[in-house]
């Protein structure tokens, strides 16, 4: 007799929002180590246990929220989140900063969430959640540029969720439908909700948050940020706008746009940020050429991508958590590779895997979307793609480590030591188990082409293609090596989209704190001389009238005296009337001066009661 | 340790350039894939357009200090 045991506890993404929850309640360290790596395997089984399907699918104010749509798309992503959720946190398990944990977990959950939404409500709520959980991994970096860039983090997606949301809003009552597939391109719904996906995807000129924010976040929150905010957008693209063609020219130039800022990037977290736009160019472009072999290569490089980007931040967050520097001209000529080779070795497999090289993982994917390029037959598509390749390879795996853990430093400057050794060995294990994944897939590729949304047909281990690979990149390595003089760092930032809200930010700061500012001044003064004044003379209202005549009479009396000349007995008589007027400012209401007779009153009466008698008898008429 | 990674990179230019020699794509896409050596070409002057062009770039537009922002 079979069993079947039926184990459909909780949506995956619950499993980290409930991990989040927790984490605090956890006070023992060791314990909450243990719990932290807990979660991500509870949530891969749980993956291993779905089958494909809908599942937990619930009506709110009707309409269906589905929290499981699960397909061989979303699975694929789904694994490769929960894999890195579970690299990332062995990664952080030295950070004392609980804060920083329950936002990772948050964030992961979110993605998670995304991954496996079925309906469009559910994608907008997760894609906030996701917003909002992953700046904190910015600002627990705790300084002033962390702050500032989170801020300007955190604006850019609260923009691009409100675009997703009127998209979503519009499309759901043009069709009447939440579902979330397969959205046909063309209308302004359609529009919107790519506008809003291609801010997360970071598609220039959309992108300068990434390459703003992520190098201001605390060493291990990177690495997360690294994995999941670009890939879910590279998701709902592919779950909503395959084939698009505008997809695949903006993938194309994204993927050199972030090659070309990179080299000349100083930052090393930033240079690599520069290189996750580039490299989900890539992805978009697979994307938008929508072909079987384009949208697995999507999905393929989606994966590996996160893997080999996730060692390569590990990789530099290691050197700035035992270094505490983070720029090549910080960093080079201080020969941190007999310090930390381990961490080096590491960070180089992981160089490889992002250039391609083959037996590495970004070979077996990253070529299938230049294949689809090929198959679609762009020769711009292709070149472009090919000089992307050509520049990721210049920087991050020829540059950006000759530059940190060798490099010459400039003749003149005074080279001090630094104090360096090898990371945490949580931090090492980590790194070596997501070295070891690269190498892995890249040398077993079948296992990562198993679980792709199509079956796929492509054998990237021909040896023409091998050999075409090995020669674009050994030649790339002659150039660098003609230069290498040339190509130390400069200490300077480089300008991007960010400054058409960042300068003009800045002015209108200005605007505020200095002419909006006077403006706000002088009327102040205004009006509190006028409540002043009208204080003053309420002190006796009986002589207004009084007052009222003498300063007209003094003031065209001084008007006129000013524009035909003053004499010395003139300006005597002036000053006469303004001790007048003063005195009279001065006097205060006395009950006892102004007291009338009672019969004034009695008058008063009778006039007033004559004159209502008037109006009644005209009225009457 | 320089020597021997210099060997390395001899030797795998000249295995992949013979490589290359030898077998050539069966369906080729684009023109340039019947030329041998062309992916060698392609990057050694790909990648002198690129480092160029950005130094070029930067030097002459996008590059500022540092406190650019911060004043």
């Amino acid at each position: 007799m079979r069993i079947i045991i039926v184990i459909n506890p909780i949506p995956p993404a619950f499993v980290f929002i409930i991990g989040a929850m927790l984490i605090p309640i956890v006070r023992e360290r060791r314990l909450r180590q243990l719990f932290q790596l807990l979660i991500p395997a509870i949530a891969f089984a749980d993956l291993l246990y779905m089958g494909h399907g809908t599942y937990w699918s619930y009506h709110f104010l009707g309409y269906e929220l589905i929290f499981g749509r699960v397909d061989k798309l979303s699975l694929c992503f789904g694994y490769v989140f929960v894999i890195i959720a579970f690299l990332g946190m062995f990664y952080a398990l030295h950070v004392r900063d609980v804060g920083q944990h329950v936002a990772a977990f948050l964030y992961i959950g979110s993605a998670l969430g995304i991954t496996f939404a079925g309906d469009l409500f559910t994608l907008f709520a997760f894609w906030e959640i996701m917003a909002i959980a992953s700046v904190f991994l910015i600002w627990l970096q705790r300084d002033t540029a962390a702050l500032d860039a989170g801020f300007r983090y955190i604006m850019v997606h609260i923009f691009g969720g409100c675009v997703l949301l009127a998209g979503i809003i519009i499309h759901v009552v043009n069709t009447g439908s939440t579902h979330f597939g397969l959205i046909e391109y063309g209308g302004l719904a359609s529009q919107l909700i790519l506008l809003g996906f291609i801010i997360n995807a970071a598609v220039p000129p959309l992108h300068a948050w990434l390459a703003d924010a992520y190098p201001e976040a605390t060493v291990t929150g990177a690495v997360f940020l690294s994995a999941f905010t670009t890939k879910s957008a590279v998701y709902v693209l592919l779950r909503a706008f395959p084939g698009v063609e505008l997809l695949m020219w903006l993938g194309a130039i994204m993927a050199v746009y972030g090659v070309v800022y990179a080299i000349m990037e100083n930052d090393i977290r930033r240079l690599l940020s520069y290189h996750i736009i580039s490299q989900v160019g890539y992805m978009v472009c697979g994307v938008g050429i929508g072909t079987e072999m384009g949208l697995n290569g999507s999905v393929a490089h989606a994966f590996c991508h996160i893997l080999y980007k996730a060692l390569l931040f590990m990789g530099t967050g290691a050197v700035i958590h035992v270094t505490g520097r983070r720029k090549v001209t910080e960093l080079q000529g201080r020969n941190l590779y007999k310090m930390m080779p381990i961490c080096l070795s590491l960070y180089l497999i992981a160089g490889f895997s992002i250039s391609g090289v083959p037996l590495f993982n970004g070979f077996v994917s990253k070529t299938m979307v230049v294949a689809a390029a090929g198959g679609i037959h762009s020769v711009p598509i292709h070149l472009l793609l090919h000089l992307a390749s050509i520049g990721t390879f210049f920087s991050t795996t020829l540059k950006l480590p000759y530059g940190t853990w060798f490099g010459k430093a400039p003749e003149g400057e005074k080279i001090e030591e630094i104090e360096a050794k090898e990371p945490p060995s949580n931090m090492l294990i980590a790194m070596g188990l997501a070295a070891f994944l690269c190498i892995f897939i890249g040398c077993y590729p079948r296992v990562l082409y198993d679980i792709l949304p199509y079956s796929v047909h492509y054998h990237p281990y021909a040896p023409y293609h091998v050999a075409a690979t090995m020669q674009l990149l050994l030649f790339t390595a002659a150039v660098f090596w003609l230069f290498i003089d040339k190509l130390g760092g400069h200490a300077t930032i480089s300008l991007d989209t960010d400054w058409f809200y960042r300068k003009p930010g800045m002015l209108l700061l200005w605007f505020c704190s200095h002419p909006l500012q006077r403006l706000r001044f002088g009327l102040q003064h205004l009006l509190s001389r006028m409540v002043a004044n009208v204080a003053s003379l309420s002190k006796n209202p009986i002589l207004l009238p009084e007052i009222a005549i003498r300063y007209i009479h003094l003031r065209i009396i001084s008007r006129l005296y000013h524009i035909f000349g003053l004499s010395e007995d003139k300006l005597e008589e002036l000053r006469e009337l303004e001790s007048r007027y003063d005195a009279i400012r001065k006097i205060t209401y006395d009950k006892d001066v102004y007291r009338r007779p009672i019969g004034f009153g009695v008058l008063l009466a009778v006039v007033l009661l004559f004159l209502y008698g008037l109006i009644y008898f005209i009225r009457s008429r | 340790m320089a020597r021997t990674l210099r060997y390395i990179l001899f030797i795998s230019v000249g295995l992949s350039m013979l490589v290359g020699l030898f077998f050539r794509p069966e369906h080729p896409h684009f023109w340039w894939e019947r030329v041998p050596a062309s992916d060698a070409i392609f990057g050694f002057l790909g990648c002198i357009l690129l480092v160029v062009g950005s130094k070029v770039l930067g030097h002459y537009w996008l590059q500022r200090d540092e406190d650019y922002y911060s004043d």
